[in-house]
């Protein structure tokens, strides 16, 4: 094939050497024509030289790898006195460096411009067109008004047809170019150019005065990328800062897992069971909750809207108009909180309602013809405000898929349950709701919505918490969209089997961190099946990895990591299309992993690229092609005021992901500003058509704080959040780092080095973050000699929460959240404080775990505890003990930093 | 590579650039991180000379990707070569003094935009918008160059302090 003959001819000349330049002219200026030699010759200056090492890659053949674009600068054929040059693209779309060519003398400045331009809308077009663009050829003139579209020429593959060119084909729009190309102005045009000799006048005065505008603007260009990079590693250090930080809280979370079993195991009623309710079988007193709110009927305080209620009433069934009044409550600054009655009411219906879902909700966009999916919202309300006023309200015609993890960590975590609750109950066929690894009692403990609960509802806390967890009960597992995409929180593995799930108990599953009950040492308790619990656990939990296979989840202690191949494997078993996640914060609110490499191209949805723009299109892939970030245009586009043209860039993105490889595995996360404002921009995704394609739409909830600011600001505001944060973990391991650091420093001269300033923190803290970066922000350095003045690490920053640097605070800062933790859960009744009994309780059942402890000896810790003596013990008394104890045992070895063994210290 | 104890101060200081971007904890980075690391390394490349960086450090195999040991390689050798170091203040600020035809002091914003996104490599609208943001006095609505060096120098210090 011609094709071929002609890509071969190209390898051999590559292998020559010189690998852009195919060189024709006869002037020996021209024949030193490289992309680099005219860097050079523009820039005038030896200094910069890079010398480019050998390309080696080009000689197996993966100069196919890359485009070859022809730059012709006339419209001659080569080899008859014309000049041609042709860049190699290396990898498109997602590395198009376009080797930006400098600046040839003799062109001027906008046509320069221009031509890059050009390349990359020729480029662009090619992947519009589902082209493998991989040895796909492109030449292009410089006319400006020959569309790219008649430039396209294969060079092999031939993918393109004629009928996709258009009404011409291609050979008719390369006769129409060739054509034009010979016409009067093209010319013209050439006789205007051979004016200049290629042997250029370099004094000639207004040239020279151009180099010198461009040499300045390439300076300043470089110093301000330099400035930008620097930036953006801050960025991204500061991401794996909170990442870090997060994962070891959860981690945390899981080292209490053998307590929360204990606990939960032993005292089946702790969370369900309403104070004073003798039933001790657990699945009686589910039927005795349920009975307990019928009666409620009766109960005052939930009930009688008091006349002091000045918010709204609304009425069950729901309907749009109670929506409405509901989000317009929940949207004020200053809220009238919502009768706890009707709080209570639509907990309670929605339980009912989602009762009778299957643990995989079915989702069809029969109706509707596309769906849209919303991950993490984590109590930002805000987040879900938007994504209702940017895609619409959810109804039959509007599905919406909301992937768990609404509540904990925000501070409207219980606005946003309710609200997603209401949606449900008001349009139930058009709001699927997946159950996140938030959406449990023990998670919430931890991470803030138990807190949240009682202090907005402080008189009905408890009983609401019991609705609540109800309703996390009902909540179904996953959601299946057209049998085609599984929606579920954390993602799978090697051992999901979708039909187990569709067919187990979930509502049996009060906490997922409880673990399965082997032996039925408590009275009535079920059964549960190890295996059964851990699909579910997989389900919500799980993040995918790069690689193959299915490992446990070391950062987070929970879940597995499955690999693409899992993933495969999953998705060919079920015959999906692909898996939609959430569970993981992205910095631009989506990611898409596990892409098939050997996928073929999925842009043959006809239907899609017919409604795609060329003109958006052509916007995207430029920028992409310049090697931008999708964000960056995203947000460009917003700016450009283009919502019209937003689905068909979205989509095209994707079209441009698909041909790369077919994306399996997408997280999707909707809580903008996550870990601090400006650290993440939130995203939803919309499946649309027959063909599930997805399109995903980004947003940052803007405050008028952070749309002011600018990108440094904003890097300054995360990363100084970041850096505290950092300090308290630092704080808290004081004495352990200090040992570390003086084992490097056998002399106590106060100085070490900075690598093993670095190795020490790593050693300690295992957060896998950049110390050496972050060297400047934790500590001092010596001027001379560039040590390390490590006591330094422990001085309170600038920025940093105030604390006193004794070890009492250090301790308690460590261990505060485990035990407020633990604090809430022997709190059964959620008064806030714990009473003799649920001490007592909660020691009972460590006691079978545990040395027996005589119950006298229980009183007196309480009492011991008790520190105001009022009969109860708080939150601060309980902190207080803790640390009094931790303080006594400092001279044992800490071997183990999980509380329930402390815990176990304190009682012994 | 195996031994950690051979490796110098700078290839600790590379890796751990790397590392930043490195999400997946395998070794590679994405092509187009590479430019924004070897930036953060203290080198002051022109987008011609990432181009050429890159093509030499791109993984043959997988391509769209670079491996830690090549990019340690070939940069670690960059850097001590004192290759693509950055630019003087002295000159930064002749190159502002050039755009300045009349000696005014500043430069409009629409020149320096226009200068910018025309000219050399040129900006994308993104990096112009967070320039202007930082470079442009509230005041006047100009540029007054010498103030806005000041700022990126104020980087440009630190980092070689820390180097």
């Amino acid at each position: 094939m011609a094709d071929n003959e002609k890509r071969k001819r190209l390898v051999y000349r590559e292998r020559d050497g010189e690998v852009t330049v195919v060189e024709k002219t006869k002037k020996s200026f021209f024949s030193k024509l490289s992309p680099r030699n005219l860097f050079r010759s523009c820039k005038g200056s030896k200094k910069t030289e890079f010398s480019m090492p050998k390309v080696e890659r080009r000689d197996d053949g993966a100069a196919a790898e890359g485009i070859q674009i022809h730059a012709s600068k006339s419209g001659r054929q080569p080899g008859k006195g014309g000049f041609q040059t042709r860049y190699i693209i290396p990898r498109l779309p997602h590395s198009c460096y376009m080797p930006c060519p400098p600046h040839p003398p003799w062109l001027d400045h906008s046509n320069y411009t221009w031509r890059r331009v050009q390349v990359m809308k020729t480029v662009g077009i090619a992947i519009r067109y589902g082209l493998d663009f991989r040895g796909v050829e492109f030449e292009f003139l410089q006319e400006q008004d020959i569309s790219p579209l008649h430039l396209v020429q294969i060079g092999s593959g031939g993918q393109l047809t004629s009928n996709k060119m258009g009404s011409g084909g291609y050979s008719g729009m390369k006769r129409k170019a060739d054509n034009y190309c010979r016409g009067q102005q093209y010319r013209q045009k050439q006789k205007k150019l051979r004016g200049f000799s290629p042997q250029m006048n370099y004094t000639d005065r207004a040239t020279a005065a151009c180099r010198r505008t461009m040499k300045a603007a390439i300076l300043i260009q470089r110093w301000y990328r330099r400035y930008l990079a620097r930036m953006e590693v801050r960025r991204r250090y500061t991401w794996t800062i909170f990442q870090s930080i997060e994962y070891a809280g959860e981690q945390d979370q899981l080292k209490l897992y053998n307590f929360f079993n204990a606990l939960l195991t032993h005292m089946p009623d702790a969370t369900v069971k309403p104070p004073g309710s003798e039933i001790s079988s657990k699945s009686s007193s589910i039927d005795t909750v349920d009975q307990k709110y019928e009666d409620e009927s009766e109960d005052g305080s939930l009930q009688s809207v008091d006349g002091g209620y000045k918010g709204i009433h609304i009425s069950f069934p729901l309907t749009r108009d109670d929506l409405d009044a509901l989000i317009d409550t929940f949207r004020k600054k200053k809220q009238q909180r919502l009768h706890a009655k009707y709080v209570a009411g639509i907990l309670k219906e929605a339980a009912l309602q989602l009762k009778r879902l299957p643990n995989l909700n079915q989702a069809s966009t029969a109706i509707s013809k596309q769906i849209t999916i919303c991950g993490d919202l984590h109590g930002k309300l805000d987040d879900l405000l938007v994504i209702f006023h940017k895609n619409g309200l959810p109804s039959t015609e509007n599905p919406y898929v909301f992937n768990g993890d609404f509540v904990d960590r925000g501070k409207k975590g219980l606005e946003v349950f309710l609200l997603l609750l209401a949606c449900l109950l008001a349009f139930p066929g058009g709001v699927f709701l997946n159950r996140g690894n938030h959406e449990d009692h023990i998670m919430n403990a931890r991470y803030g919505f138990i807190r949240e609960v009682k202090t907005k509802y402080k008189h009905n806390a408890e009983r609401l918490l019991r609705l609540i967890e109800r309703v996390y009960r009902w909540l179904p597992l996953g959601t299946v969209v057209n049998n085609k995409v599984l929606v579920v929180h954390g993602g799978i593995s090697d051992i999901t089997d979708l039909d187990w799930v569709r067919n187990l108990d979930r509502h049996k599953y009060v906490s997922l961190l409880r673990p399965p009950v082997t032996e039925s040492s408590a009275p009535g308790a079920e059964l549960i099946d190890k295996l059964e619990w851990k699909q579910v656990f997989d389900i919500l939990w799980s993040d995918p990895q790069p690689g193959d296979g299915c490992i446990p989840n070391s950062l987070r202690g929970a879940g597995t990591y499955f690999g693409p191949d899992v993933t495969d494997k999953f998705l060919q078993k079920y015959k999906l299309l692909y898996l939609i996640r959430s569970h993981e914060c992205k910095p631009e609110g989506y990611e898409i992993t596990h892409s098939s490499k050997s996928g073929v191209p999925t842009s043959k949805n006809p239907e899609d690229s017919s409604q795609v723009s060329v003109e958006a299109t052509e916007w995207v892939l430029l920028y992409l092609s310049l090697g931008h970030d999708r964000t960056l245009l995203t947000a460009r586009l917003k700016c450009a005021g283009a919502p019209s043209c937003m689905y068909s860039i979205l989509s095209s993105i994707t079209h441009l992901l698909n041909v790369s490889g077919r994306m399996l595995v997408i997280t999707i996360f909707s809580a903008s500003n996550y870990y601090e404002v400006g650290s993440n921009k939130g995203a939803y995704v919309k499946l649309v058509g027959p063909q599930l394609a997805p399109h995903f739409v980004q947003f940052t909830t803007a405050t008028p704080r952070t749309k002011k600011l600018t990108f440094r600001q904003r890097v300054g505001l995360v990363e100084s959040s970041a850096i505290r944060e950092l300090s308290g973990q630092i704080l808290a391991r004081r004495d352990q780092l200090l040992e570390e650091f003086l084992k490097y420093d056998p002399e106590q001269t106060g100085m070490i080095s900075l690598s093993q300033w670095c190795t020490a923190m790593e050693e300690q803290t295992r957060l896998g973050i950049p110390w050496r970066m972050l060297r400047e922000k934790l500590v001092t350095l010596d001027p001379s000699t560039g040590k390390v003045e490590y006591y330094s690490t422990f001085q309170e920053h600038t920025n940093s929460r105030r604390l006193s640097g004794t070890t009492v605070v250090e301790t308690l800062y460590r261990n505060k959240s485990s035990l407020e933790a633990i604090f809430r859960i022997i709190d059964k009744d959620n008064s806030g404080y714990i009473s003799m009994e649920e001490f007592s309780d909660a020691c009972a059942l460590l006691g079978e775990h545990l040395p027996q402890i005589p119950p006298e000896q229980l009183v007196d810790i309480c009492r011991s505890m008790d520190i105001n003596k009022d009969g109860l013990v708080d939150l601060n008394e309980f902190l207080e003990t803790f640390r009094l104890v931790d303080m006594g045992h400092e001279d044992r070895p800490d071997g183990d930093d999980s509380s329930p063994d402390e815990d176990t210290n304190r009682l012994e | 590579m195996d031994d950690k104890g051979t490796l110098s101060d700078l290839d600790k200081r590379i890796i751990e650039a790397f590392v930043v971007f490195d999400h997946a904890s395998s070794n590679t980075v994405d092509v187009r991180e590479v430019g924004t690391i070897i930036r953060s390394l203290g080198c002051c490349p022109s987008e011609a000379e990432i181009q050429e960086i890159l093509v030499a450090v791109e993984d043959e195999e997988t391509s769209g990707s670079v491996r830690l040991d090549r990019f340690l390689l070939i940069v670690s050798h960059i850097i001590q070569e004192r290759r693509l170091q950055p630019a003087s203040p002295e000159k930064l600020l002749k190159a502002f003094l050039t755009l300045d035809r009349d000696g005014k002091g500043y430069l409009t914003k629409e020149f320096l935009s226009k200068i910018m996104m025309e000219e050399g490599e040129p900006f994308t609208h993104e990096e112009l918008d967070e320039m202007m943001g930082a470079a442009i006095d509230g005041e006047t609505g100009n540029i007054p160059y010498e103030y806005y060096i000041n700022q990126l120098m104020w980087f440009a210090t630190g980092w070689k302090t820390s180097c």
